[in-house]
């Protein structure tokens, strides 16, 4: 036998592991096991008694045994007591690394490189030795090409030992362990050790040097133990170093730089005893490792082709029962697989033998039968098969078959068991609950104000339109509850009682969980980004309110201030540049929309008695009056008015543009009658100031105004015009009278009247005096000053009469004019509507003698339009025909 | 929140979704979240000729990020109202910025 080979018996003939090699099997079932030796004892047949299962191994420890104290440490008091052979091999790991992996590139038969587990070659083996006074390289043999290794695990190696390191302790864990191996390789490692150990204990423990020997295989052991073994010497005769040099080279190693690999360390937080079941990348290879030698040979294939810089897969990283020190060395983390191979020979003959190998096998076979009874069907089944007879044995493989089922189910549900903690648990509940406050905006939050604020568009949109869905709220602010209540009910609903109580709880505590989280995101202020100190980037939180910004541009401060004083100076400058227009326009628009905000929380009517209502609606009041200041500050219509001026006035400027003549209607409904003869006022006298007006004249050769300005025609008289009429319908006469001498004294009328918007607002003041003469409110003295201004505007427009229609007899959008003319019509006395007639008479046969060429609806159409006309001064079209 | 507020106001109504691959859909709006992803119903694939494999299917869920348009039906949106709601949106961001 080699003393790295195989283990040549049969599966079933091997004694049930007792050591749990490197490359030992993981036992995934070792915490179900467990928790059902602890929890279900009772009432479960298959529950683990701990008498049973308990091997006695402490017992046999002899806690006070010293006796090979003096092998292992060299004894006397000489020696320090500052041994860090961990750490030491640690720090030069990456030599042997490097080492390993050379080693197995230029032997590239596998087996071969399984010797590494020995020590990788004679650099590295002489650093290894150093702490242990090794003498054997183990790869003496395999100078010789025509060898082959004997084909048996020396599972000594490979942490035999490692159950008698922490005895207590592990006895303590032990009972659990042994049934639960993974029933898909039963025949795994156990087999290794256990064979190893027995035989080799008789001959390790008299012998003297047990600390240069890693425990070899039982039957290389009587040959190797002695230091002066054959095979040995070669590898003496290159590296004779005698221990002071060896620990002088240490040192100079230890001294420069050593880069220790970063390690996939085994997860620290979990104790031996707490580890969940084994990481599922060990389970995969288990079905092939009938011997640890083919675990062994893949990771040590893999381990060539990545190299030393990746860390190697963990295959040989967690051996499931290693000794604990491995896993939790201070300093130093536990570098990659090699070392730890290399570490477990070495470590182990720190201990006294006898430690090492309690007792005889045969000591252990009697347990077998209990251990065999919990989920490791044929582990060890092999004695007691034997014996049966044919149907015996059939009735116990289909009990195991069974048992192996249910416990490859049990797995398969377990294999996440215990990876979260509970706080885990609740970290990750925290987060779904504020996620989804975060979504729903809060669901406790009373104030529609808010959920107006984010949700603006559609809320009003929902409420103007009719909402698409019945309840716009409901599938956003109620969802949660809605949410939690319906599962809490449908679970009670269906459960027995014991599963209402428990379902109930959990809704308690999920509404508990949810007042909570809402309670936290309300007092915390979101952090939207999170920069640790020392990175160079910083993590941007995302919600569903507020994803992610893509950008992140950061203002810097003192630009701040730039722009702030440059807009003070843009305003002071000038205040009709685009900019600044626009500037006003919008800041107009706020305080509309504070105010019909305002309007929306208008407090109900006051009773009289009532204090207190009266007092808030004072208070209302008083803020929508300061709201009204502020917009007609904004508005600027009482900006002075620079006669002859380039610059336009404010407030016209302000109406050239699109939005600013939409804003009328809302402003208009915002301010009083005052105000709004102010306005009416302004724009009267800046008639032929305003872009409607000036742009809207026809320039020679034009058919009609432009695309651009024609727009704009259409929106003033849409928004801008209704706006006025419906105050001029209501104005007092003399205002009538007033700003129609405005027209005439501060305008063009003649130009003013070429346009649309000229023309219709003279319509309008024209048709409010025929209301207030035919309603006669009018008194004397009015009606004189109006036909006087009348008679002057008449007498300004006759020669332009017939041009005031747009220049193409087929636009056919003519009627404001023909409105006009009618309401002049109205006014004027005989004699006027004579030569009114003469203007407009060409226009007239005209569009009778078109009309007649065109479809019957369109005809009509354009006769009624001069029908107007022709009836306001007591005519007909059809006395034409 | 304003686009998210804006489209949950287009739901149940066709609308045209361009794709940054270019795929242009024509569906019924069945649902929009935060993220703007989209659900759409009843779809017709515009440039169905060079997506022919996208022929036979009937509705789809669309991540809002690989949108590039989403052509709207004139007649449901309110430009005013939006005006007003970029409007408050800008000023509830200067307020929290």
């Amino acid at each position: 036998m080699s003393f790295f080979g195989f283990d040549t018996t049969l599966p079933k003939d091997r004694p049930s592991r007792v050591s749990r090699g490197i490359f030992e099997n993981p036992d995934p079932f070792a915490e179900v096991a467990r928790a059902r030796a602890e929890g279900l004892h009772d009432g479960d047949n298959d529950a683990i008694d701990f008498e049973d299962t308990y091997d006695g191994l402490g017992d046999q420890l002899d806690d006070d045994q010293d006796a090979f104290n003096q092998d292992t440490f060299g004894g006397g008091d000489a020696v320090g007591k500052d041994f860090d052979f961990f750490g030491k091999t640690a720090q030069i790991s990456d030599v042997i690394n490097e080492e390993q992996v050379r080693y197995n590139l230029q032997h590239t038969k596998p087996s071969i490189s399984l010797a590494t587990g020995g020590a990788p070659d004679a650099s590295s083996s002489s650093t290894a030795t150093t702490t242990q006074k090794q003498k054997k390289t183990g790869y003496e043999r395999y100078k010789d090409p025509g060898f082959i290794p004997e084909i048996q695990a020396k599972s000594s190696v490979w942490g035999t030992t490692t159950q008698k390191v922490k005895p207590v302790a592990e006895a303590a864990v032990l009972p659990a362990s042994p049934p639960a191996a993974p029933p898909v390789a039963p025949s795994a490692a156990p087999s290794a050790a256990p064979s190893a150990a027995p035989s080799a204990a008789p001959s390790a423990a008299p012998s003297t040097v047990p600390s240069t020997v890693p425990p070899a295989a039982p039957s290389a052991a009587p040959s190797a133990a002695p230091s002066t073994a054959p095979s040995a010497a070669p590898a003496r005769k290159m590296k004779m170093l005698s221990l002071e040099e060896v620990e002088a080279q240490i040192r100079a190693q230890s001294q420069r730089p050593v880069h220790t690999e970063p390690v996939v360390s085994p997860p620290l937080p979990f104790s031996e005893a707490t580890r969940p079941a084994q990481p599922p990348q060990q389970v995969p290879s288990v079905p092939e490792s009938h011997n640890p030698l083919p675990q062994e040979l893949l990771y040590l294939e893999q381990h060539a082709q990545f190299g030393r810089g990746i860390p190697p897969p963990q295959v040989l990283q967690r051996p499931p029962r290693a000794p604990p020190e491995i896993y939790h060395p201070p300093p130093v983390a536990p570098s990659p697989a090699p070392v730890q191979v290399l570490q477990n020979p070495n470590r182990t003959p720190q201990l006294p033998p006898h430690q090492r190998y309690p007792g005889p096998s045969a000591q252990r076979q009697p347990q077998q039968p209990q251990i065999r009874s919990h989920g490791v069907p044929s582990v060890s089944s092999s004695q007691p098969l034997v014996n049966l007879t044919e149907g015996q044995r059939a009735i116990y493989m289909a009990e195991e078959a069974k048992r192996a089922k249910r416990n490859h189910k049990i797995f398969l549900l377990s294999k996440g068991n215990g990876l979260m903690t509970p706080q885990d648990k609740n970290f990750i509940t925290r987060i779904q609950l504020q996620q989804l406050v975060a979504a729903t905006g809060n669901i406790t939050d009373p104030d529609p104000e808010a959920v107006l604020s984010e949700d603006f568009y559609y809320q009003v949109y929902s409420q103007i339109r009719g909402a698409p869905r019945q309840h716009p709220r409901q599938p956003l602010g109620h969802f949660a509850q809605t949410y939690l209540f319906q599962t809490g009910r449908s679970v009670g609903s269906h459960g027995s009682r014991r599963q209402f109580q428990s379902a109930d709880n959990h809704m308690q505590r999920m509404q508990q969980q949810v007042q909570r989280a809402v309670e936290a995101a309300k007092l915390k202020p979101k952090n939207k980004q999170l920069i640790i100190e020392g990175s160079l980037g910083k993590i941007s939180f995302s919600n569903a309110k507020t994803p992610k910004p893509m950008l992140n541009i950061k203002r810097p401060e003192s630009s701040d201030g730039i722009k702030s004083t440059k807009r003070i100076a843009n305003t002071e400058l000038s205040p009709s540049d685009r900019k600044s227009i626009l500037t006003n326009i919008e800041s107009v628009y706020g305080t509309l929309m504070k105010m019909e905000d305002m309007e929306r929380t208008m407090p109900s009517a006051p009773e009289e008695h009532d204090l207190e209502a009266l007092q808030r609606h004072l208070e209302w009041r008083q803020r929508m009056q300061s709201f009204n200041q502020k917009l007609w500050y904004e508005l600027k219509v009482l900006e002075p008015i620079v006669p002859g001026s380039t610059i336009p006035h404010p407030f016209i400027a302000l109406l050239s543009y699109p939005k600013g003549k939409k804003a009328i209607p809302r402003i208009f409904r915002q301010i009083d009658q005052e105000q709004r003869v102010t306005i009416l006022t302004i724009i009267v006298v800046h008639l032929d100031a305003l872009d409607v007006v000036r742009r809207g004249q026809l320039q020679s050769g034009e058919n009609q105004p432009p695309v651009a300005v024609r727009e704009e025609i259409e929106l003033f008289s849409q928004t801008v015009m209704p706006s006025l009429l419906g105050y001029v319908n209501e104005a007092p006469f003399n205002i009538i009278i007033g700003l129609l001498g405005l027209v005439l004294a501060q305008t063009h009328v003649q130009s003013v009247a070429r346009t649309k918007v000229g023309l219709g607002i003279l319509t309008m003041l024209l048709s409010r005096a025929e209301i207030v003469k035919d309603a006669e409110q009018a008194d004397e003295r009015d009606w004189l000053q109006w036909c006087e201004k009348f008679d002057i505007l008449f007498d300004s427009l006759e020669p332009i009469l017939g041009n005031i229609f747009p220049s193409s007899i087929n636009s056919g959008d003519d009627i404001y004019a023909w409105q006009f003319l009618a309401a002049v019509g109205i006014g004027a006395n005989p004699e006027q509507q004579q030569r009114l007639v003469i203007a407009v008479k060409d226009r007239v046969m005209e569009t009778v003698a078109q009309s007649k060429t065109l479809p019957a609806d369109m005809a009509s159409q354009r006769l009624g339009n001069v029908n107007l006309f022709m009836r306001a001064i007591g005519l007909d079209v059809d006395l034409l025909y | 929140m304003l686009f998210f507020s804006f489209f949950k106001t287009l739901i149940n109504h066709t609308v045209t979704v361009e794709l940054k691959n270019d795929i242009r859909i024509y569906g019924t709006l069945r649902s929009v979240d935060q993220y703007l992803n989209i659900k759409l119903d009843n779809i017709d694939i515009v440039n169905l000729d060079q997506y022919p494999h996208l022929s036979s299917v009937k509705n789809m869920f669309i991540r809002g990020s690989v949108v590039r348009y989403v052509v709207l039906p004139q007649a449901e949106v309110d430009t005013t109202l939006l005006e007003d709601a970029t409007r408050r949106e800008a000023a509830n961001q200067a307020n929290k910025a």
